[in-house]
C-alpha cells in the first residue's frame, strides 16, 4: 500500500518548512524509526523519522523548497507501486541558501557532471542573479584551463566583450603567471581541487603542493543549516533590536547555604536554578522584560516561558521551561535538567525549542567572569551569568572574603528604558541575595 | 677571553660545514672537536665502510665474472691491504678538512667542549672561549647493552674497521643496515655470518619487497644465516671464541659484533649551565629551523635524533649557520634520501609504500625490474628493481625506492624529482639515456598509468 509522507507541524507557530536533506533516495528501504529528512523551521533544524516501513518510492518535495505544513513532501509503498501524482507544492523559495561566495579563494566554476543532473525536475527556482552571458572563445577557454585560473575576472575585448586568447595571454602577463614556478604536482592538485593559481599566494615565488595545500584549507565550505539559522536570527537581533547593557554584581552566600540545604534534603538544584527563579519572580514585576516589540506593536506575554540557552558541539540550543512562573524551585531545577539531557541527545521537540519569552544564559561553568548576550529573537531581554568567584568585598568597613558573581542584562532599548533595566537586575539581584527569598522554599 | 661569532662544537659532517658556511658569511668561527675532524661518517662509518666494501665486492665480482667471460684463478684476500686503502682514503679525507677549514679562517681547538654558560665555553685543556652563538654538532656513538661481556672479541662497528685481520665466523647483533652492511662485507670475504635481529624482519623501515629482495641474497647468494624475530642471550667471550644463546640453540663464532643503535653523544657538554636540558632519551631538541630552546644555540646532526645520516647532518649544517649568522630564518630540507650498502645496495627517499598508506594517502606504485632493461643485462647486474610511489588523486611522486647494482647512485634522480614535485606523467616524458640503469626510473614512472613500453600488460581488454 502505497502511503504518503506528510511535512510534520512543529510547533503550534509553524505555518511552513523546508526540507534541507534528503537522508534517503528514491528506491531506498525504509524502517520504522529511521530518519528520512531534515527540515529547518523558522527557529531549528529537526528530523524526521519513519512511523512505517516500505521502501522510498518517490520524492515529491526537494530540498531546498519551503511547503505548507500537512502537505505530501512524499511516498513509501512496496517496490513497483503506482505513486499518485501529486502537484508539487511551493509557498516560497529559498533564498537563504545561497552561501557567500566572498572568499580569498575564488573557485573555477564547477563544469556540469552526468552523475549529478544540475536542474532537479519539479518547480523552477526563481534565478536571482541578473542572467550575465560569459563569453569566452574556446581557445581561450582551453588556455585558462591549461593555465589553471578563473578566467571570470578577465577583460574581453572580442566581439560583445567576449574573452578571447589573447586577452588570457595578456591577463597572464599581467598577473605575473609566467614568473610564478609552479612544480607539476602543485598544478594536478590546484586542477583537482577546483582552485584558481593565481589566487593562491606564492612562497618566494614558488606555488608548491604546500602552497596549494593551505588554499584547500582555505576553501570556504557551506555552514551547517544549524549555524546558518543560528547567524540569521542573531544577526537580525543585534540590527534590529538596540541593546543596552547594565551589570551587578552579586553576593551568592545566601544561594550557596540554601543550596547545600537542598542537597541535604536530598534535591539537586544548581546555581542556575536559583538564578532562574529570583528571573521568573523579577519578570511579574517588570512585565516589560515578558513582552516584545516590533518598535510599533508592543505584545505582552501573560506567562513566562523560560529559555535556558545550552552550548552543543554544533550550535546553541534554546530549551523552553513552560508557564516557568507555575513553578517551584525544585520543579523548575528537575524541567531544566529534563531538558539540558534531551538537548544534549539531540531528542528536544519543537514545542521544546520555541516560543520562549525571557532567556538565561550561564557560562558560569566555563569560567567566564562577566559577558553580555544577544538579545533570542523575539523577546525584549536576556540575562548573562558568570561564574562565582570569591572576591574581597567591603562590608560595613571591612574588607570581606565573599562569593561573588556578576550578571548582566542586555535589553531591548526601544522598549525598555536605562533605569528600569537598572532596577529589573537589581530585583534579580535582592532575591539572590535575600534569605527571604530561599526560607521557604528549602 | 677569545670572542666568536660562532663557535661549532663537533667536526663531523655536521659541524665542519657549519663552520664553513658561517665563515663563507663573514662570521668569525672556531670549531672544537675531541677526537679527529670528519667525526664518525670520516673516520669510523661511511667512508671506511665504503673503503671495504667496495674492496669486498670487487672481489665478488671476480669471483662471479665467468658468465660474462672471464675467468678469474687464483684471486684471493689480502685483508690487510684493504685496511692500508682504507686508511689511506680515511687519512686523505682527513687532511682536506683540516686545509678547508685553515683556508676558511676557522680557528680549531682539540678537546672536549664543555659549557660555562650559553655563552662561554670551556675546552679540555682550560682554554675558555666565549660564543654569541653556538652550533651543536656532537654527533652520536654505538650503543653496546649492558648483557655484552667486555672482551676484545666483542666489537662495535668502530673496533670492527679497527681490525687487522677478519675472524672466520662472526655473529652480528642487529639487523639494522650497519649490521647488515659490515656482515655482507664479511660475507664476501668468506666469513660464516650470523645475524641475529629482535624485530621481524632485518632492514626494519625498507620497503617491503626491497626487504625480500636483500634477505634472499643475503641468504642464499652469500650464505649469510639471518635470525629474526628472535633474542640473543648468555654470551660468553674468552680466547678461543664468543658464545651465545639463541633460544635453545647454541651459536658460536670468532666474534661479535654490535649494531643495535647509536646514542647522541652530550657527555662533558654541560648543555645544563647553557640553560638547556637533554630529551629522556639524551638528545638535544631542535626545531625545522635548527633551534633550540636557547635563542642563540643551534644544534644539528645525529645529537637532535632525526634523521641519523651524515647528508641530512651537512644539510642541517648550512641552514643552521645561514641562520645563526642572521637574515631570514630558513627551514631545514625534509626530504633525505638513505643510501643501504648491503648487497644488493639500497636507495630510498621520501614515502614507502606502506608509510603513504598508514598516513592514509591512496597511493598508485609503478615498478620497473632490472631484469627487464637492456643496460642491466649487459652488464650483467639483473637483480632488483626500482619503484616508485604517487599520490592517486594527484599523481604527485611521493616515494622512490631502488634495490639492486648502482641503487645508492640511482636513488639521486628519485630525489630530485621528488623535491621538484614531479608528478609520474612529467617524469615519465623526461628522456633519459639509453642504456643506462636510469631508465627504469621512466619505465616505472610509465607503470603508474600501466603504459609501460618494456613490460606486458597486466591485462588485457
Amino acid at each position: 500500500m502505497v502511503t504518503p509522507i506528510i511535512m510534520p507541524k512543529f510547533g503550534q507557530m509553524t505555518e511552513e518548512s523546508t526540507i534541507v536533506e534528503w537522508f534517503k533516495k528514491e528506491g531506498d528501504k525504509v524502517a520504522k524509526g529511521d530518519m528520512l529528512f531534515a527540515v529547518e523551521t523558522d527557529k531549528s533544524v529537526m528530523e524526521v523519522e519513519s512511523f512505517e516501513e516500505g521502501t522510498l518510492l518517490k520524492i515529491v518535495t526537494k530540498v531546498g523548497i519551503g511547503v505548507p505544513v500537512q502537505s505530501i513532501v512524499g511516498f513509501l509503498g512496496a517496490p513497483g507501486e503506482a505513486v499518485p501524482e501529486v502537484p508539487a507544492l511551493e509557498v516560497r523559495s529559498s533564498a537563504k541558501q545561497a552561501v557567500p561566495s566572498q572568499a580569498a579563494v575564488s573557485r573555477l566554476p564547477e563544469r556540469p557532471s552526468a552523475a549529478t543532473p544540475a536542474a532537479a525536475p519539479g518547480p523552477v527556482l526563481p534565478i536571482e542573479q541578473p542572467a550575465q552571458i560569459f563569453r569566452i572563445s574556446p581557445r581561450a577557454a582551453a588556455l585558462a584551463r591549461a593555465s589553471v585560473i578563473d578566467p571570470k575576472p578577465i577583460n574581453g575585448t572580442g566581439p560583445a566583450g567576449r574573452i578571447v586568447e589573447k586577452d588570457v595571454m595578456a591577463y597572464l602577463a599581467s598577473r605575473g603567471y609566467d614568473a610564478l614556478r609552479i612544480s607539476p604536482a602543485a598544478k594536478a592538485l590546484a586542477v583537482k581541487e577546483g582552485l584558481d593559481l593565481l589566487a593562491i599566494p606564492a612562497t618566494d615565488g614558488r606555488i608548491g603542493v604546500a602552497e596549494v595545500e593551505r588554499a584547500v584549507a582555505e576553501k570556504p565550505v557551506a555552514m551547517p543549516k544549524m549555524r546558518q539559522v543560528i547567524a540569521e536570527r542573531l544577526t537580525t537581533s543585534m540590527a534590529t533590536a538596540p541593546h543596552w547593557y547594565a551589570s551587578v554584581s552579586v553576593d551568592m552566600g545566601e544561594v550557596i547555604a540554601a543550596r547545600e540545604q537542598m542537597k541535604a534534603a536530598g534535591n539537586k538544584v544548581s546555581f542556575n536554578d536559583f538564578i532562574s527563579y529570583a528571573t521568573v519572580a523579577s519578570l511579574k514585576d517588570f512585565p516589560n522584560f515578558n513582552s516584545t516589540t516590533d518598535g510599533k506593536v508592543l505584545r505582552w506575554k501573560s506567562r513566562v516561558h523560560l529559555g535556558i540557552a545550552v552550548s552543543l558541539d554544533e550550535g546553541l540550543v534554546v530549551p523552553v521551561i513552560r508557564n516557568a512562573d507555575e513553578l517551584t524551585l525544585a520543579e523548575l531545577g528537575a524541567r531544566a535538567a529534563d531538558l539540558a539531557v534531551k538537548a544534549r541527545a539531540g531528542k528536544l521537540g519543537p514545542d521544546e525549542l520555541s516560543g520562549s519569552t525571557f532567556t538565561i544564559s550561564n557560562l558560569g561553568m566555563l569560567d567566564v567572569e562577566n559577558f553580555a548576550a544577544i538579545i533570542n529573537l523575539g523577546e525584549a531581554g536576556i540575562l548573562a551569568v558568570g561564574a562565582v568567584v570569591k572576591k574581597p568585598v567591603v562590608r560595613g568597613d571591612e574588607i570581606v572574603i565573599r562569593p561573588m558573581m556578576k550578571m548582566t542584562v542586555s535589553s531591548d532599548h526601544r522598549l525598555i528604558d536605562g533605569a528600569m533595566a537598572a532596577r529589573f537586575i537589581n530585583a534579580v539581584k535582592k532575591r539572590l541575595e535575600d534569605s527571604e527569598t530561599w526560607k521557604f522554599l528549602t | 677571553m677569545e670572542v666568536f661569532d660562532v663557535v661549532v662544537i663537533g667536526a663531523g659532517p655536521g659541524g665542519y660545514p657549519a663552520a664553513i658556511r658561517a665563515a663563507q658569511l663573514g662570521a668569525s668561527v672556531a670549531i672544537v672537536e675531541k677526537e679527529r675532524l670528519g667525526g664518525t661518517c670520516l673516520n669510523w662509518g661511511c667512508i671506511p665502510t665504503k673503503a671495504l666494501i667496495a674492496a669486498a665486492e670487487t672481489f665478488d665480482r671476480l669471483k662471479h665474472a665467468e658468465s660474462i667471460g672471464i675467468s678469474v684463478t687464483g684471486a684471493s684476500v689480502n685483508y690487510a691491504g684493504m685496511v692500508a686503502h682504507k686508511n689511506k682514503v680515511v687519512a686523505q679525507l682527513n687532511a682536506g678538512i683540516k686545509q678547508l677549514l685553515t683556508a676558511n679562517a676557522v680557528k680549531q681547538f682539540a678537546g672536549t667542549a664543555s659549557f660555562k654558560d650559553r655563552g662561554t665555553i670551556a675546552i679540555g685543556d682550560g682554554t675558555v672561549v666565549g660564543a654569541k652563538k653556538v652550533i651543536i654538532a656532537t654527533g652520536s656513538t654505538s650503543t653496546m647493552p649492558g648483557f655484552l661481556p667486555k672482551h676484545p672479541r666483542v666489537v662495535e662497528s668502530r673496533g670492527f674497521l679497527d681490525l687487522e685481520k677478519l675472524p672466520a665466523s662472526l655473529i652480528v647483533l642487529g639487523g639494522g643496515y650497519i649490521g647488515c652492511e659490515l656482515a655482507c662485507m664479511a660475507a664476501m670475504l668468506g666469513v660464516k655470518v650470523t645475524i641475529v635481529e629482535l624485530l621481524d624482519d632485518i632492514l626494519a623501515p625498507a620497503d617491503v619487497d626491497v626487504r625480500r629482495e636483500v634477505r634472499g641474497h643475503m641468504e642464499k647468494k652469500l650464505g649469510i644465516r639471518i635470525m629474526t624475530g628472535t633474542a640473543l642471550s648468555d654470551v660468553a667471550a674468552d680466547k678461543n671464541g664468543v658464545r651465545a644463546k639463541i633460544g635453545s640453540e647454541t651459536v658460536e663464532a670468532e666474534m661479535l659484533l654490535c649494531s643495535i643503535g647509536r646514542k647522541p653523544v652530550t657527555e662533558g657538554l654541560n648543555i645544563e649551565a647553557a640553560g638547556l636540558a637533554p630529551t629522556q632519551r639524551g638528545f638535544i631538541e631542535a626545531d625545522d629551523y635548527c633551534r633550540t630552546k636557547v635563542a642563540t644555540i643551534f644544534a644539528i646532526g645525529d645529537v637532535t635524533g632525526k634523521v641519523q645520516l651524515a647528508h641530512y647532518a651537512t644539510s642541517q649544517a648550512i641552514t643552521a649557520a645561514e641562520n645563526a649568522v642572521g637574515g631570514k630564518p630558513k627551514k631545514h630540507e625534509m626530504l633525505v634520501p638513505s643510501v643501504i650498502f648491503t648487497s644488493p645496495e639500497i636507495g630510498a627517499v621520501g614515502l614507502t609504500e606502506d608509510e603513504a598508506k598508514k598516513a592514509g594517502r591512496a597511493v598508485k606504485t609503478g615498478k620497473f625490474r632490472f631484469a627487464a632493461l637492456g643496460k642491466a643485462m649487459a652488464a650483467g647486474e639483473i637483480g632488483g628493481f626500482v619503484k616508485w610511489i604517487a599520490d592517486s588523486r594527484t599523481d604527485q611522486l611521493i616515494g622512490a625506492t631502488v634495490v639492486g647494482a648502482h641503487a645508492t647512485e640511482l636513488i639521486a634522480t628519485a630525489t630530485t624529482a621528488i623535491r621538484a614535485e614531479l608528478t609520474a606523467e612529467e617524469f615519465g616524458r623526461t628522456i633519459l639515456a639509453h642504456p643506462t640503469f636510469n631508465e627504469a626510473w621512466m619505465e616505472a614512472a610509465h607503470a603508474v598509468h600501466g603504459s609501460c613500453i618494456h613490460a606486458a600488460p597486466l591485462k588485457r581488454n
